[in-house]
C-alpha cells in the first residue's frame, strides 16, 4: 500500500494544509500588528516631541524664534539610543533651525490648521519615522504658520515590534501544536468505528451469511447496511441453489426409479418380446434423462455469473434457418408445421450461435411438446428481434412469469423437463436481450419475443 | 607600569615633535617596527594636548608595533571643521566639544564598535557603540588660599554665590571664569549649569556684580590664579587644573559639593575611517583596562573603567563626591547646545543676567 493511501494520512494531510495557511496568515497578520502597535506607541513621542517644541516658538524681532527645550529632543530616544532630528520651517519652506532639514508635510492643508503627520522616510541612507508638526504663532497682531518637523531612527519600534511578535509567535506556536495533537487525537477518535468494523467481520464464522449487528456512525451504517444487502442476497442466491439442487435431484431420481422398476418387472417375464418391449421404453426414459442432465448443465452454465463466453457476430436470419432446418424432420414426425419468417435484410447481433440455436430449438420443442400445431420462427429487424410463434393453448398472463423458473410445468406431463423456457431466460440474460411472452397473433398460443439490444450492425 | 623605562625611551627616540603655532599643527609620529610583519597606518586627530596623549600612544604602540601611529593635535572647532571638509583622512576622532561629536555619530557619520570591551563600557559613557567617552573631568573651581583664610571655606555652589554676595567690593575684578559667548566649553556648562537648577542665575547676577573676569580657556584663568591677578577661578577644566596646580600650593582646587558637571572626551571611528581595522583596535585599546590605566596614572584626565579604582578613576571621583556628579549625558539633549536660537537665547539671558549685576 502506497503511503498516502491511508485514511489517517488523508485526513491529517487535507487537515493540517489549511491549519498551516492560516498559521502563516495569523503570523504575518501578527507581525503587521506588532509594527503598527509599535508605530503607534513610538508616535506619542513624536507627537510629545513635536509638541513641545512648537510650544516654544515665538514671534520675536519680526521673525520665528525658537528656546529649544533639550527635554524635547531627549524624548524622542527611548532606550534603544535613537538617532534624532529636529528642524523648525517657516511657511517659505526656510529652515529657521534644527540639526537636519528633514522633508515637510506635502499635504495642502488649510492654513488654518493644526495638522500632524506620521510617515516613514529614507533620509540620507537612514530609515526614520517621522512627525510633522503643522501649525502656527498666535501673537495680537501676528499669524504666523510654521512646521516643526521631528524624526528618530527605528530601533526602538523594531525592538518593540520584534518583542511584541514574539510574545504572539510563542502564543500562536502553543496553539498551533495544541491545534495539531487535538486534530490527532480527533481522528484517531473519528476512525475508531472503521476498525471496529474491521474486526467484527474478521472475527466472524466465514460459512456464516448472517447480517453484521453492531452500531456504527451514519457514514458506517450506511456501509454495513450495503454490506447486509449483499449478504441478504447472497442468502437468497443460497437458498435458490439449494431448492435447485434438490428439484434437479428429484426429476432425476424420478426417470431413473422409472427405470428400475421397469427392468424389475421385465426381469420377472420369460418372454423376449416383453423384454423387447421394455428395453425400448427404458431407452426412451434414459435418452429423456440424458437430455434433462444436458439441460440441467447448460442452466447451471448459464446461472452462473462468471460464465462469460466471447460473443462474435451471429447472423439471425441464418440462424433461424438452421434451426428449422435441425428441428424439421422431428417437428414433421409430430404432424406440427414449423416455418420461418426471415427479415428482408441481414440481422447481425453479437451473441453465442450455439446458445442462440439451443434457444430456438428449446422453444420449438416446447411449442411442439404443448399443443402447437403450427410452429413459427421469426426474425425482425430494427430492434433485432427472434419470435417464436404457436398456436396451442398458450399460458395464461398470471402464471407467465412462473413458466420462467426451474423445474416449473404447466401441468403434468411425464416428456417436458421443465426447464426449456427458464434456459431460455438463461441465454436471453447471458445475451443482455428481453425476454417477453404473449399472445400470439390472432388471440391464440404463446409468442417468445427475445430482443436484443442495439441496432442491427 | 614601568615609567619611561628602557623600552619606552628606544620609542621616544622615534617621535617626531612638530609644533608650529602659526596653524596650531602638533603631531605625534611613530612608525611601525620594521620586524612586525605588514603595517597598518593609524590617523588619530584629537582634542588632546601631546602630553597627556603620549603615554596613551606609547602604551598602544607597545601593544601594536605593527602599526604606524600618527597623531594630530587640533582644536575642537579645528577638528570637526577639518573632518566634515575630509571624513576620509583621520580613523578615530577624539575631543572634547561632545556636543559636536554627538553629532557626527547621530548623523551616522561614525563606525560601530562591536568589541568584548565596547559590549562592557557603561550604558551611560557611551552613544549607541559607536560614541565612546573614555575619560571623566570634573569642572571645579580654584579658590586662593587667602580668600578661604579671610571669609571660609568655598565647598560649593552656595557658598561661592553667598561669597559673590556678601564680599563683591573685596573680590571686584579678581573672580574669573569662562566667556560663554567665545568659548564653546563655557557655553556646554552654561547651558548644562542653567538646566540643573534656576539658582544658576542668581551665581551669573553675583558673577557680574563682582565684575568678574572672562577668558576663554582653562589655561588663560589658570595663568591668571598662578600670577595672583584672580582669587577665584569658576568652572575650569579639573585635569589641567590638577595638572598645573601641582606645585602651587596657594591655590586650592574645590570639587563643588552640591554639584560638579563632568565632562568626558568622545571618540568615535568615522564611517570612512581609512584604516577601520586599525581604528578599531585603537579605540578598543583606550576603553580597555590597560589604556585606561594608562589613562589614571600618567595623565590627569580620569579613567571611567569601572574595574579601575585609586586616584585619576571615576570611581574614586564617585566616592569621594557621590551624588554630586554630574557627567554631562551623551544624548541627544547635546544637540540643544547646537542650536543657534538656543545659544542666542541663552547669551541674551546670561549677558542680561551678568549685566544686572554689574
Amino acid at each position: 500500500m502506497k503511503r498516502g493511501d491511508s485514511l489517517y494520512r488523508r485526513l491529517l494531510g487535507w487537515l493540517l494544509l489549511p491549519l498551516l495557511v492560516l498559521g502563516s496568515l495569523i503570523l504575518i497578520q501578527a507581525w503587521v500588528d506588532a509594527q503598527r502597535t509599535a508605530d503607534r506607541a513610538f508616535d506619542r513621542l513624536l507627537e510629545a516631541a513635536s509638541l513641545a517644541i512648537a510650544e516654544q516658538v515665538q514671534w520675536q524681532d519680526d521673525r520665528l524664534w525658537l528656546d529649544l527645550p533639550p527635554a524635547a529632543l531627549e524624548m524622542l530616544a527611548t532606550d534603544a539610543q535613537e538617532r534624532v532630528f529636529y528642524s523648525l520651517v517657516d511657511r517659505q519652506g526656510r529652515l529657521i533651525t534644527g540639526n537636519a532639514l528633514l522633508p515637510g508635510d506635502p499635504r495642502q492643508g488649510a492654513e488654518d490648521e493644526d495638522t500632524l503627520l506620521y510617515r516613514h522616510i529614507d533620509w540620507q541612507g537612514l530609515s526614520l519615522r517621522q512627525g510633522v508638526r503643522r501649525t502656527r504663532v498666535e501673537d495680537w497682531r501676528v499669524r504666523e504658520p510654521f512646521e516643526v518637523r521631528v524624526a528618530h531612527s527605528r530601533e526602538g519600534r523594531d525592538a518593540l515590534a520584534a518583542r511584541l511578535w514574539r510574545a504572539n509567535l510563542a502564543m500562536i506556536l502553543a496553539m498551533a501544536a495544541l491545534a495539531t495533537v487535538g486534530l490527532l487525537l480527533a481522528i484517531r477518535a473519528a476512525l475508531t468505528p472503521l476498525t471496529r468494523l474491521r474486526r467484527a467481520i474478521r472475527a466472524r464464522d466465514p460459512r456464516t451469511l448472517a447480517p453484521l449487528e453492531l452500531s456504527l456512525p451514519r457514514e458506517l451504517a450506511e456501509l454495513r447496511d450495503t454490506v447486509n444487502e449483499l449478504l441478504a442476497r447472497m442468502r437468497r442466491v443460497r437458498a435458490n441453489q439449494e431448492r435447485f439442487i434438490g428439484d434437479a435431484s428429484h426429476q432425476l431420481r424420478t426417470p431413473l426409479a422409472g427405470l428400475s422398476a421397469r427392468a424389475e418387472l421385465a426381469l420377472r417375464q420369460d418372454d423376449p418380446m416383453r423384454w423387447k418391449e421394455a428395453l425400448i421404453a427404458m431407452q426412451a426414459t434414459s435418452a429423456r434423462t440424458a437430455r434433462l442432465a444436458v439441460q440441467l448443465l447448460s442452466l447451471t452454465r448459464l446461472a452462473n455469473p462468471e460464465y462469460r463466453p466471447d460473443r462474435v457476430p451471429v447472423e439471425l436470419n441464418a440462424l433461424a434457418c438452421q434451426a428449422v432446418r435441425d428441428h424439421w424432420a422431428s417437428c414433421h414426425r409430430q404432424g406440427v408445421d414449423l416455418g420461418v419468417e426471415t427479415a428482408g435484410d441481414e440481422v447481425w447481433i453479437h451473441g453465442i450461435d450455439w446458445l442462440l440455436a439451443e434457444a430456438i430449438g428449446n422453444l420449438i420443442d416446447n411449442a411442439s411438446r404443448y399443443g402447437g400445431r403450427c410452429v413459427t420462427v421469426k426474425v425482425e429487424h430494427c430492434p433485432p428481434r427472434l419470435i417464436v410463434e404457436d398456436d396451442g393453448p398458450g399460458i395464461p398472463e398470471p402464471r407467465r412469469m412462473l413458466m420462467l423458473r426451474p423445474f416449473h410445468r404447466d401441468r403434468d406431463d411425464l416428456a417436458g423437463s421443465g426447464l426449456g423456457l427458464a434456459i431460455v431466460d438463461g441465454i436471453a440474460r447471458t445475451h443482455g436481450a428481453r425476454l417477453q411472452l404473449s399472445t400470439g397473433h390472432d388471440g391464440r398460443g404463446l409468442r417468445v419475443v427475445l430482443q436484443f439490444p442495439g441496432d442491427t450492425s | 607600569m614601568n615609567r619611561p623605562s628602557r623600552v619606552a625611551s628606544r620609542w621616544l627616540l622615534l617621535i617626531s615633535l612638530v609644533v608650529t603655532h602659526a596653524v596650531a599643527d602638533e603631531t605625534l609620529h611613530y612608525p611601525a617596527a620594521p620586524d612586525s610583519g605588514p603595517a597598518t597606518s593609524l590617523v588619530v586627530h584629537g582634542a588632546l594636548d601631546l602630553p597627556q596623549m603620549q603615554p596613551l600612544l606609547e602604551g598602544f604602540h607597545r601593544q601594536n608595533p605593527d602599526v604606524a601611529v600618527r597623531y594630530r593635535n587640533l582644536t575642537t572647532l579645528a577638528l570637526h571643521e577639518r573632518f566634515l571638509a575630509a571624513p576620509d583622512e583621520a580613523d578615530v576622532l577624539l575631543s572634547s566639544a561632545m556636543a559636536w561629536q554627538y553629532r557626527l555619530a547621530n548623523e551616522g557619520h561614525a563606525r560601530a564598535l562591536a568589541s568584548p570591551a565596547a559590549q562592557h563600557w557603561p550604558a551611560w559613557a557611551r552613544w549607541r557603540h559607536e560614541l565612546f567617552a573614555i575619560t571623566f573631568e570634573p569642572i571645579v573651581m580654584v579658590v586662593n588660599q587667602a580668600v578661604i583664610e579671610r571669609f571660609g571655606e568655598v565647598r560649593g555652589h552656595a557658598d561661592l554665590l553667598a561669597l559673590l554676595e556678601r564680599h563683591a567690593g573685596a573680590l571686584q575684578g579678581r573672580v574669573v571664569t569662562y566667556d560663554p559667548a567665545t568659548s564653546g566649553a563655557g557655553y556646554t556648562y552654561a547651558i548644562e549649569e542653567s538646566r540643573l537648577s534656576p539658582r544658576y542665575w542668581d551665581l551669573v547676577a553675583a558673577l557680574g556684580k563682582a565684575e568678574t573676569a572672562l577668558a576663554d580657556t582653562t589655561a588663560e584663568m589658570l595663568d591668571g590664579l598662578i600670577e595672583g591677578r584672580y582669587l577665584v577661578g569658576y568652572n575650569l577644566l579639573g585635569s589641567y587644573a590638577q595638572e598645573r596646580l601641582a606645585n602651587q600650593p596657594q591655590l586650592r582646587i574645590v570639587v563643588p559639593e552640591d554639584y560638579a558637571l563632568v565632562t568626558q572626551r568622545l571618540a568615535l571611528i568615522p564611517r570612512q575611517a581609512p584604516h577601520p581595522q586599525a581604528a578599531e583596535r585603537f579605540l578598543d585599546y583606550l576603553i580597555s583596562e590597560t589604556g585606561q590605566t594608562v589613562l589614571a596614572r600618567e595623565t590627569p584626565l580620569g579613567a571611567i573603567h569601572p574595574a579601575l579604582d585609586g586616584p585619576g578613576t571615576a570611581t574614586a571621583l564617585r566616592q569621594a563626591r557621590g551624588e554630586a556628579l554630574r557627567p554631562i549625558a551623551v544624548g541627544p539633549g547635546l544637540l540643544a547646545t547646537l542650536d543657534d536660537l538656543k545659544r542666542e537665547a541663552l547669551l541674551t539671558r546670561w549677558q542680561r543676567e551678568f549685566a544686572r549685576g554689574e
